[in-house]
C-alpha cells in the first residue's frame, strides 16, 4: 500500500475502532427508546457507574470476568430500581417532563457517584493484551478489537432477541402501542423495567470498556455526550442505527482529526454535531428513524 | 374579608394585578428590594443580581419551552450571544450600556430567528438535540474566533458607566439590573395574555390543531425563538456585567441545563414560576448549607458531614422530585397556598 | 375602605417597617482577634475537575493543621473556610463575596481557574486580599498586582526549559517538535508560548494538535504525529488527556519523546500508562514525592497524618497545596502581632530565596514584583517503580536574543 493509503485506512480502522465505544454507548439509548419511548439521559451516568463498580471489583480482587458480570448484574439492578422510582410514577406524563427527569437523574447519580467513589483519577487494570495486532502495517489493539466484537454481538443478539424471543416482541409491542399491547396480555410495567434494566447493564459494559482507553473519573459520563448524536444520527429507534450511527460518529472524527486539524484546530470535537445537524435538516427523524403521520 | 374571587368578565380574568392587595404586596416587596443595598451585606446583593439574570434568561426560556411547547438545549448559547455581544461592544468600541444590552438581546435574536427556520420540522427530542448542536457550535465559534472573542484567554469587561457614575460594585449594578428585570418580567407578562400568548400555548398544546385554526406555525414558532433569545441575550449582556469578565468555558450544556431546572422547579409556563424557580435554585446551596449546619448543631452525627456534592446532589433530586410529584413546580404550591387561605375553612 | 385610605394605611405599614430595617456597620478589622484568624479559600471540590481543586485544598488545609498544631501564628490559631466554585466564574464571585462580608475572614489564601482569579482582580484590590491564586498566568503580575502573589513558573517557562532541554541537553539536530494542546487557557499558552521558542531557536513546529479533555482517543493525533515523523511532542494539558495520549501512542509504536507541563507532571501517569511512558519527560515546579529532602519528607508525613492516599490523588498537586501554605504561613509569621493586610502584603515582600527545603524552588517577591520563580526542573518517568523521578536540579530558561 502506498503511504497516503495507508495513512487513510488505518485512519479509517482507528476510527472504527473508536466508533464501536460510541455504538457500544448507543445501544443502551435505543434499547430504551424503543421500548418506553424515553431518551435517557442518565445512560452516561450508568455507564459510569458500571466502571466504578468494575474497578471497585477488581480491587476486591475479583477476576475481571466475574467482576464485569457482576458490575454489569449491580447496575441492571440500578436500572431497574431507576426504572420503579422514577420513572414509573412519570408514566402518561408529557415526553418533556420524562426527558427532563432523566437530566435530573443524571445529575443525581453523578454528584452521588463523587461522594460514593471520590474525584480521583481512577486508573484501571486492564485486562486485555497491551500488544496490538498488526496487519499489513495496520494497528489494532486488543481493547478495540474486542469493543468492536462485543457491539457485533450484541448487535447481532438484540436482533435475534426483538425478532424472536417473546419479551423482544412485547417490547416492540409496547413501543408501537402501549393500551393495544395491555390488552394483549404484555405487562408493560414489566417491558418497562426489563429494558431499563437490560439498557443499564450495557451502559456498564461500555463503562468498562471505555474506563479501558481513558482515565475512570467523573468525567466519564461525558462521553455520552457524543453517543446522542450516533442515536439521533441512526434514527432513535433502530439498533442498526445505533450501531451505524457509533461507526460513522467515529470514523468521521477520526479523519477530521487526520485531515482538518491543522487548518481548523478542535473541529475533530465539533464533527458529531455538525453532522448531527446537517443530518436533522434533511431527515428530521434520523437515518432509520420511523416518520410519524400525525392527525388531530 | 372575601371569601372567593369572583370574575365576571374575561377581562377582569385576565387583570394582572388580580385584587387590591396583590398591588400592596407588591409595593412593599419592591420597596424592600429597592433598599436592599442599604441594609444587606454585598453577599446577598451580589446573589440577588445574579438571581436577577437567572430570572431574565429563564423568562425566555419558559416562553419557548413553556408556553410555546418548543424543547430547547441550546439555551446558554443566547446567553453567551448576548454576553460576548455586549462585552465586544462596551470593550473595544467603547459604547454605553444602554446601547449594548439591547444590542446584546436583538443580536442574540438574530440568531434565534435564523435558528428557527431550521428547526420549524423538528419536534421533541430531535429538537432538542439540534438545538444542543447549535449550543455546541457557538462555544466553537467563541473558543476559536480569538480576534474577535479572545477565545480561551477570556474578554474583560468594562464597567457600566451612567451619568458620569461607574457601576462597578454589585450594589451600584442592583438597580440596572432589577430596572431591567421588571421590564422584563412585566413584558413577559403582558406577552403572555395577548393574541400572541395563546398563540403560542396552542402551538404547544397541539400544533397542527392549531394550524387548523388558523395559528400561522412559521410566524409563531419563530417568534418563540426570536423572543425567546433576545431575553436570554439581554440577561447574557447583564451577565457580562456582572462578572466583568467572560471565558468561553461558562456557557455549556450544563448552563442550559440549569435554566431547565429553573422552570421545571418553578412552574412550566409560568411567569411566576419562572421568578420563583430562578430565586430557588439560585439561594438553594445555601439552604442546604444551612440546613446541614443546623442539623449538626443538633445531631453530632452531621457535623462535618457536608460536601458540596450533596448541593449538586439536590440539584438533581429536585428536578425530580418536581417533575414527579408536583409537575405544576413552585407555582402549582403557590396557587394551592393561596387557594386554601381564601377559601378557609372550605376546601373549595 | 376607600380606595385612598387604604393606600394611606400601605404607606404608614411601610414607614414604619422601613425604620425597622437600620443600616448595619461592618466592624474595621476584618477576620483577626486576639487568639485567631479567619481565613478562605475558594477551589473546585465538584464534578469533574474536583480532581484538581481538592489535593490543592488538601495541601493547604494539612499545612495550617500542622501551624495550628505548633502553636498557631503569634499565638493565633487559622480557622479556614473552604468555598467551592463548581470552576464557574459567578459562583467564585459569590464565594468571594460571601467569605469577605459574610465569614469576615482576614484574607483569601488562594482560588482556582484563571478566570475565576482574573474576574477577582477588582475586589482583590478594593479589599485588599493577599492571595496566592492557584493557576498562572502574565495577567496574575503583569502589570503589578499589589495583592496577587504568585508561586510555580508560569507556561512560557516551562515551554522555554523543554526548548532549551531539546536543543542543549539532548544536542537535537534540526529536531521537529509538536505540540499537542487542549483548548483551554493553560494549552493555548503554551502553544504560543512554543511558538515564540521555536522562531527564537529557528526552528518550525512540525505541528499543532488539539486534543481535548475528555477525549475517548487520541488516534488522529498520534497518527499526524508519525506520518510527519515528530521526534519531539510537547503536550500541553491535564493529567487524563496525557495518559489517553500516551497510551494510544504506544499502540502505534510510535515513541518520541514526550513533554508535559506542570498539570501532568505526576505519578499518576506514569502508574496510569505503565510502560507506555517510558520516552515521558515532565517539568515540574514542586519537589518530586519520593525525593529525599527535608521539605518532601515533610510533605510524605503530613499526607500520611492526615490519611491522604498518595495513590488516590495527584501528589504534585498536594505538594503544591502545602507550599502554598508554608509560605502563606510565613508571611502571617512575619507580619507580627499587628496583623493588617498592608502588614501581610509588606511581610510577603521581606521573603528573600525562602527556602521550604525543597518542596518549591526558592521563593522571592519584592515590592515591585510578585512574579512566580522563573526555575522549574524535569522529571522523567520511571515504569518500573511507576513514579517521576528528578532528573535535573532548578533551572532557569536560557536567555536568547
Amino acid at each position: 500500500m502506498s503511504e497516503d493509503l495507508l495513512y487513510l485506512t488505518q485512519l479509517i480502522v482507528s476510527g472504527l475502532a473508536v466508533g464501536s465505544l460510541y455504538a457500544l454507548a448507543a445501544l443502551g439509548f435505543v434499547l430504551i427508546y424503543k421500548a418506553t419511548d424515553i431518551m435517557n439521559f442518565a445512560h452516561g451516568e450508568a455507564m459510569m457507574i458500571g466502571g466504578f463498580i468494575c474497578y471497585t471489583l477488581i480491587g476486591l480482587g475479583v477476576p475481571f470476568g466475574w467482576a464485569v458480570i457482576i458490575a454489569a448484574a449491580l447496575t441492571m439492578g440500578l436500572g431497574v430500581m431507576t426504572e420503579r422510582l422514577v420513572l414509573r410514577p412519570m408514566l402518561g406524563e408529557p415526553q418533556f417532563a420524562v426527558v427532563m427527569v432523566t437530566i435530573g437523574l443524571s445529575i443525581f447519580l453523578r454528584s452521588i457517584s463523587g461522594i460514593v467513589f471520590g474525584h480521583d483519577n481512577k486508573i484501571f487494570p486492564s485486562p486485555f493484551a497491551q500488544a496490538t495486532i498488526t496487519y499489513e502495517g495496520l494497528v489494532l489493539s486488543y481493547t478495540h478489537l474486542w469493543a468492536m466484537l462485543v457491539s457485533a454481538f450484541m448487535m447481532i443478539l438484540f436482533f435475534l432477541f426483538f425478532k424472536y424471543s417473546r419479551s423482544g416482541l412485547a417490547m416492540r409491542g409496547v413501543a408501537n402501542d402501549q393500551d393495544t399491547s395491555m390488552l394483549m396480555g404484555i405487562s408493560v410495567k414489566k417491558i418497562f423495567a426489563l429494558s431499563w434494566g437490560l439498557s443499564f447493564a450495557i451502559a456498564a459494559v461500555a463503562g468498562i470498556f471505555l474506563a479501558n482507553v481513558m482515565v475512570l473519573n467523573i468525567g466519564l459520563s461525558l462521553v455520552a455526550l457524543k453517543a446522542f448524536p450516533a442515536v439521533v444520527l441512526g434514527g432513535l429507534e433502530s439498533v442498526p442505527g445505533a450501531i451505524i450511527g457509533g461507526l460513522v460518529i467515529g470514523v468521521l472524527e477520526t479523519l477530521v482529526g487526520g485531515y482538518l486539524d491543522q487548518t481548523l484546530p478542535g473541529a475533530k470535537d465539533l464533527t458529531a454535531f455538525v453532522v448531527l445537524f446537517l443530518v436533522l435538516m434533511i431527515r428530521p427523524y434520523g437515518l432509520f428513524g420511523k416518520k410519524e403521520i400525525e392527525r388531530v | 374579608m372575601r371569601s372567593k374571587t369572583f370574575r365576571e368578565t374575561y377581562r377582569e380574568d385576565m387583570k394582572v394585578f388580580q385584587t387590591f392587595w396583590v398591588k400592596c404586596w407588591l409595593l412593599l416587596f419592591i420597596i424592600a428590594l429597592l433598599t436592599l443595598p442599604f441594609w444587606a451585606d454585598p453577599y446577598i446583593v451580589y446573589m440577588t443580581n445574579i438571581c436577577g439574570i437567572a430570572i431574565i434568561a429563564a423568562l425566555g426560556l419558559n416562553i419557548l419551552t413553556g408556553l410555546t411547547g418548543q424543547i430547547s438545549l441550546g439555551h446558554s448559547a443566547f446567553v453567551a450571544l448576548g454576553a460576548y455581544t455586549s462585552a465586544i461592544m462596551a470593550g473595544r468600541l467603547d459604547l454605553p450600556f444602554w446601547l449594548t444590552i439591547p444590542a446584546g438581546g436583538l443580536v442574540a435574536a438574530l440568531f434565534g430567528i435564523g435558528l428557527g427556520f431550521p428547526c420549524l420540522r423538528l419536534k421533541g427530542l430531535y429538537l432538542a438535540m439540534a438545538t444542543m448542536s447549535f449550543g455546541v457550535v457557538v462555544e466553537y465559534a467563541i473558543t476559536h474566533w480569538e480576534s474577535l472573542t479572545m477565545g480561551v484567554r477570556g474578554i474583560s469587561v468594562p464597567a457600566p458607566v451612567f451619568l458620569g457614575f461607574t457601576l462597578s460594585d454589585p450594589s451600584q449594578l442592583f438597580f440596572l439590573i432589577i430596572v431591567i428585570v421588571g421590564l422584563h418580567i412585566s413584558a413577559a407578562k403582558n406577552l403572555a395574555r395577548t393574541r400572541v400568548g395563546r398563540a403560542f400555548v396552542a402551538i404547544r398544546d397541539r400544533d397542527v390543531a392549531a394550524e387548523v385554526i388558523g395559528v400561522n406555525l412559521t410566524k409563531y414558532k419563530v417568534m418563540a425563538f426570536a423572543i425567546s433569545s433576545f431575553y436570554g441575550g439581554v440577561a447574557g449582556a447583564l451577565y457580562a456585567y456582572s462578572t466583568s469578565y467572560l471565558h468561553p468555558e461558562n456557557f455549556t450544556l450544563l448552563l442550559s441545563i440549569e435554566y431547565i431546572a429553573m422552570i421545571i422547579v418553578g412552574g412550566l409556563g409560568s411567569i411566576l414560576g419562572s421568578v420563583l424557580g430562578a430565586v430557588f435554585l439560585t439561594a438553594m446551596p445555601d439552604l442546604i448549607k444551612g440546613l446541614f449546619e443546623f442539623l449538626g448543631r443538633q445531631i453530632p452525627y452531621f457535623q462535618a458531614r457536608y460536601d458540596e456534592e450533596w448541593n449538586i446532589a439536590a440539584f438533581g433530586l429536585l428536578i425530580m422530585l418536581f417533575l414527579i410529584f408536583e409537575p405544576a413546580g413552585l407555582n402549582g404550591i403557590w396557587t394551592r397556598i393561596k387557594t386554601s387561605f381564601k377559601n378557609w375553612p372550605f376546601t373549595y | 375602605m376607600s380606595t385612598k385610605a387604604r393606600w394611606t394605611f400601605v404607606l404608614i405599614l411601610g414607614i414604619c417597617s422601613g425604620l425597622l430595617f437600620g443600616t448595619s456597620a461592618f466592624p474595621d478589622s476584618r477576620g483577626v482577634t486576639k487568639d485567631a484568624i479567619q481565613l478562605g479559600m475558594i477551589l473546585v471540590k465538584t464534578g469533574p475537575v474536583a480532581a484538581l481543586g481538592l489535593p490543592q485544598g488538601w495541601g493547604v488545609q494539612d499545612s495550617f493543621s500542622e501551624l495550628n498544631g505548633s502553636g498557631g501564628i503569634n499565638g493565633r490559631k487559622i480557622n479556614l473556610i473552604w468555598e467551592d466554585d463548581q470552576f464557574k466564574t459567578p459562583n467564585a464571585i459569590a464565594a468571594f463575596n460571601k467569605l469577605l462580608f459574610r465569614d469576615k475572614v482576614f484574607s483569601i489564601v488562594t482560588m482556582g481557574g484563571t478566570p475565576q482569579t482574573i474576574a477577582l482582580f477588582d475586589l482583590i484590590d478594593k479589599n485588599k486580599v493577599v492571595n496566592i491564586p492557584n493557576a498562572m498566568a502574565d495577567e496574575f503580575f503583569q502589570p503589578h498586582k499589589p495583592y496577587v502573589f504568585t508561586l510555580g513558573a508560569t507556561y512560557e517557562t516551562q515551554i522555554d526549559l523543554m526548548f532549551d532541554y531539546i536543543m542543549n541537553d539532548l544536542k537535537a539536530q534540526d529536531p521537529k517538535i509538536a505540540v499537542v494542546y487542549s483548548e483551554t487557557e493553560f494549552g493555548k499558552k503554551g502553544l504560543e508560548a512554543a511558538r515564540n521558542r521555536a522562531s527564537q531557536y529557528g526552528v518550525k513546529l512540525a505541528s499543532e494538535l488539539v486534543l481535548n479533555i475528555g477525549s475517548v482517543d487520541a488516534s488522529s493525533q498520534v497518527l499526524v504525529l508519525k506520518k510527519e515523523d515528530v521526534d519531539y511532542v510537547i503536550i500541553c494539558n491535564l493529567a487524563p488527556p496525557t495518559i489517553t495520549y500516551l497510551k494510544t501512542a504506544e499502540k502505534y509504536d510510535y515513541w518520541p519523546t514526550t513533554f508535559g507541563i506542570n498539570w501532568s507532571c505526576d505519578d499518576t501517569v506514569v502508574r496510569a500508562c505503565g510502560s507506555a511512558a517510558k520516552n515521558y519527560i515532565g517539568v515540574g515546579f514542586v519537589g518530586g514525592w519520593e525525593d529525599d529532602t527535608p521539605g518532601m519528607k515533610k510533605v510524605r508525613e503530613l499526607a500520611k497524618k492526615n490519611d491522604r492516599d498518595p495513590s488516590k490523588m495527584l501528589t504534585s498537586l498536594y505538594t503544591m497545596g502545602v507550599g502554598t501554605g508554608i509560605v502563606y504561613g510565613e508571611g502571617l509569621k512575619r507580619a507580627g502581632e499587628n496583623l493588617t493586610a498592608e502588614s501581610f502584603k509588606n511581610a510577603l515582600e521581606t521573603l528573600k530565596d525562602f527556602d521550604t527545603g525543597g518542596i518549591l524552588p526558592p521563593v522571592t517577591f519584592t515590592s515591585t514584583s510578585h512574579a512566580p520563580t522563573t526555575s522549574a526542573r524535569f522529571y522523567r518517568a520511571n515504569p518500573e517503580k511507576g513514579v517521576m523521578v528528578p532528573i535535573t536540579d532548578w533551572r532557569t530558561p536560557k536567555v536568547l536574543k
